[in-house]
C-alpha cells in the first residue's frame, strides 16, 4: 500500500467517526471524579501550551483564580508562584479530552457536562457555559465576587444540573442540532436556537429535582448555554479520532492568547503553533480598538473542528451581520470550508444553502496544498480581561505546514 | 483544416484576459484599457519545494 492510499484508509475512519458519531449529554461532575489524568495540583487552560514568561494577563489570572477557588493558595499572587516554580501544573485542556471557551480554566472540583459518543466511545468534557453576567473567570476576571459565583455555581447550581441530565437519560446533542437546522445558528458564536431547544427539553426534569429558582431563571435565561455541551461533544468525537493513525485531519485547536494551535489525528496531541491570528468584527463597546485585544483566545473553536461556527458560517446569516460582515462572505467562508474539508454532516442541512449539510473533517494536505484558510468564528478578549467583542480569525497557515512536516515525520517521509 | 475565420473573428472581437500568476500582467492591460480577469491563484504550497515533494508523497489533491 503507498503512503497515500494508507493516509486514505486512515481518514475513512476518522471521517466515519465524524459523520456518524451521536454524542449524548450524560451527566455533570466535578472533573477530578471524571476527566481521566485530572489531579489537584492541576488546571487545564485553552490552546496551546503556555510560556509561562509571556502569558497574557487574563489567562494567568484565571489560572491563579482557579488555584484560589481550588484552595491550592490563599492569594492570586501566591498561586502564580506556585505554577512558576512547578507546584501547580497547567497543561492545555485539549490534550485531556477537554476544552475551555475564552480564557476560563478547568480545575479539580469544578462541574464539567460529560459527553459520550455513542459510536465511538469517545468522551468530551467541558464546563457549563457561566450565564449571561460579563464579570466571569471565563474572560479572565476574579475577585471576591467572581469567587463567590463560582462556588454557587458548583455546588448551588450543577449538581441540580448533573440530576436533571442524568434523569432525563441523556441530551442527544445531534437531535437539537437537527431540531435546531435552518434556524440561523452557526453553534459556536451565535445558538439560541440550540440554546432553547436544550432549555425546552431539559427545564421539567431541572424543575423535578426541585433546582433553585436562581439556577433554573440563569439556566433558561442565557442563550449561549448550548456552546459548552457542543464543545465537550466535539471533544467526545475528537479524543476518538485522535485515536486513528496516519489520518492528515484536524482533531484539535484552540488559542492562548498569545500563541494558536492545532492537532491533528496521525499525531494526537502533539500541537503544532504560530502567532495567534486577532479576531476582529465588532466591539461591545465603541471605544473599543484592535490596540486593547489580545490575540486568539479559547478553546471553543473545537466546535469548527466538528463543522461548525465559521466552517458553517453560512447557517448563521445573522452573525455575519452583527460582526459587520456580508452574506456573501459567509457563502465564501462555507464554500473555503468545503474545498479542504472530506465530507458533510447529513443532519442538519442549510434551507438556504439547497439543503447542502456543513463540511466537515478538514484536511491539511488540502489546506497546505491549495493555499486555502479555514475561517473561525470566536469572541475576542481584552488585554485587561473581560469581551471585548466578537467576529472572525483566519486560521495561521503555518500551523497547516508544521502539521504536514510533522505527519512527515511521524510516515518517515523526512 | 483549421477554420481560419474563426480565429480572425476571435481578433476582431473584445479582448478579455483571463491572467494567471502575477498581477501585473493584468494590471498593464487594464491600463491600457482592457479586462482582465485575475484568477486567484498560487502554487501548491505557496511554492515551498520542501512541502510540494512531501504532498507528492502524501497525495489527497484532488
Amino acid at each position: 500500500m503507498t503512503i497515500e492510499e494508507r493516509i486514505t484508509k486512515a481518514n475513512e475512519k476518522v471521517m466515519e467517526i465524524f459523520l456518524t458519531g451521536r454524542p449524548v449529554w450524560t451527566d455533570v461532575r466535578p472533573a477530578i471524579e471524571v476527566v481521566p489524568g485530572m489531579r489537584k495540583n492541576l488546571i487545564l487552560h485553552p490552546g496551546p501550551p503556555i510560556d509561562k514568561d509571556h502569558i497574557v494577563f487574563p489567562l494567568r489570572n484565571s489560572i491563579s483564580g482557579a488555584a484560589v477557588h481550588e484552595k491550592l493558595a490563599d492569594t492570586v499572587e501566591e498561586a502564580w508562584r506556585m505554577v512558576l516554580a512547578g507546584e501547580i501544573e497547567i497543561a492545555p485542556a485539549q490534550n485531556y479530552q477537554c476544552s475551555c471557551a475564552a480564557a476560563m480554566v478547568m480545575s479539580a472540583s469544578m462541574p464539567v457536562i460529560v459527553v459520550e459518543d455513542k459510536t465511538s466511545g469517545g468522551k468530551g468534557f467541558s464546563t457549563p457555559h457561566p450565564g449571561s453576567n460579563p464579570k466571569v473567570l471565563r474572560w479572565g476576571l476574579y475577585d471576591a465576587e467572581v469567587e463567590q459565583d463560582l462556588r454557587v455555581f458548583r455546588d448551588e447550581y450543577c449538581p441540580y444540573l448533573g440530576e436533571a441530565v442524568r434523569t432525563s437519560g441523556g441530551m442527544d446533542i445531534i437531535n437539537i442540532l437537527s431540531k435546531t437546522a435552518g434556524m440561523g445558528d452557526e453553534n459556536h458564536n451565535r445558538q439560541p436556537a440550540g440554546s432553547m431547544c436544550l432549555a425546552l427539553t431539559l427545564a421539567p426534569y431541572l424543575l423535578d429535582c426541585n433546582a433553585p429558582r436562581k439556577a433554573v431563571k440563569d439556566f433558561l435565561a442565557n442563550d449561549r448555554f448550548f456552546l459548552n455541551p457542543l464543545m465537550a461533544a466535539s471533544g467526545s468525537i475528537c479524543a476518538s479520532a485522535k485515536q486513528v493513525k496516519e489520518s492528515t485531519v484536524m482533531v484539535g485547536m484552540g488559542g492562548n492568547g498569545e500563541d494558536f494551535g492545532i492537532q491533528v489525528s496521525g499525531t494526537g496531541n502533539a500541537w503544532y503553533i504560530s502567532e495567534a491570528p486577532y479576531i476582529l468584527g465588532t466591539f461591545l463597546k465603541p471605544n473599543y480598538t484592535v490596540d486593547d485585544l489580545l490575540r486568539y483566545m479559547g478553546d471553543s473553536c473545537v466546535t469548527e473542528v466538528y463543522g461548525f461556527g465559521g466552517m458553517c458560517a453560512i447557517a448563521g446569516p445573522a452573525y455575519m451581520r452583527l460582526t459587520g460582515s456580508t452574506f456573501e462572505e459567509a457563502i465564501s467562508r462555507t464554500e473555503k470550508a468545503h474545498s479542504v474539508s472530506l465530507g458533510e454532516h447529513t443532519f442538519a442541512p442549510v434551507p438556504w444553502n439547497k439543503y447542502k449539510g456543513m463540511p466537515v473533517g478538514i484536511d491539511i494536505r488540502k489546506v497546505v496544498g491549495f493555499n486555502v484558510l479555514p475561517i473561525s468564528h470566536g469572541g475576542s478578549g481584552l488585554k485587561t480581561g473581560g469581551q471585548a467583542g466578537a467576529g472572525s480569525a483566519q486560521l495561521p497557515m503555518d500551523c497547516f505546514k508544521k502539521a504536514l512536516l510533522g505527519m512527515a515525520e511521524e510516515l518517515q517521509i523526512v | 483544416m483549421m477554420d481560419i475565420g474563426k480565429i480572425l473573428d476571435l481578433f476582431k472581437s473584445e479582448l478579455v484576459v483571463i491572467n494567471v500568476g502575477s498581477h501585473t500582467f493584468a494590471s498593464a492591460l487594464e491600463k491600457q484599457g482592457y479586462t482582465a480577469v485575475q484568477v486567484d491563484w498560487v502554487p501548491p504550497a505557496g511554492g515551498d519545494k520542501k512541502l510540494q515533494e512531501i504532498l507528492k508523497i502524501m497525495g489527497g489533491l484532488h
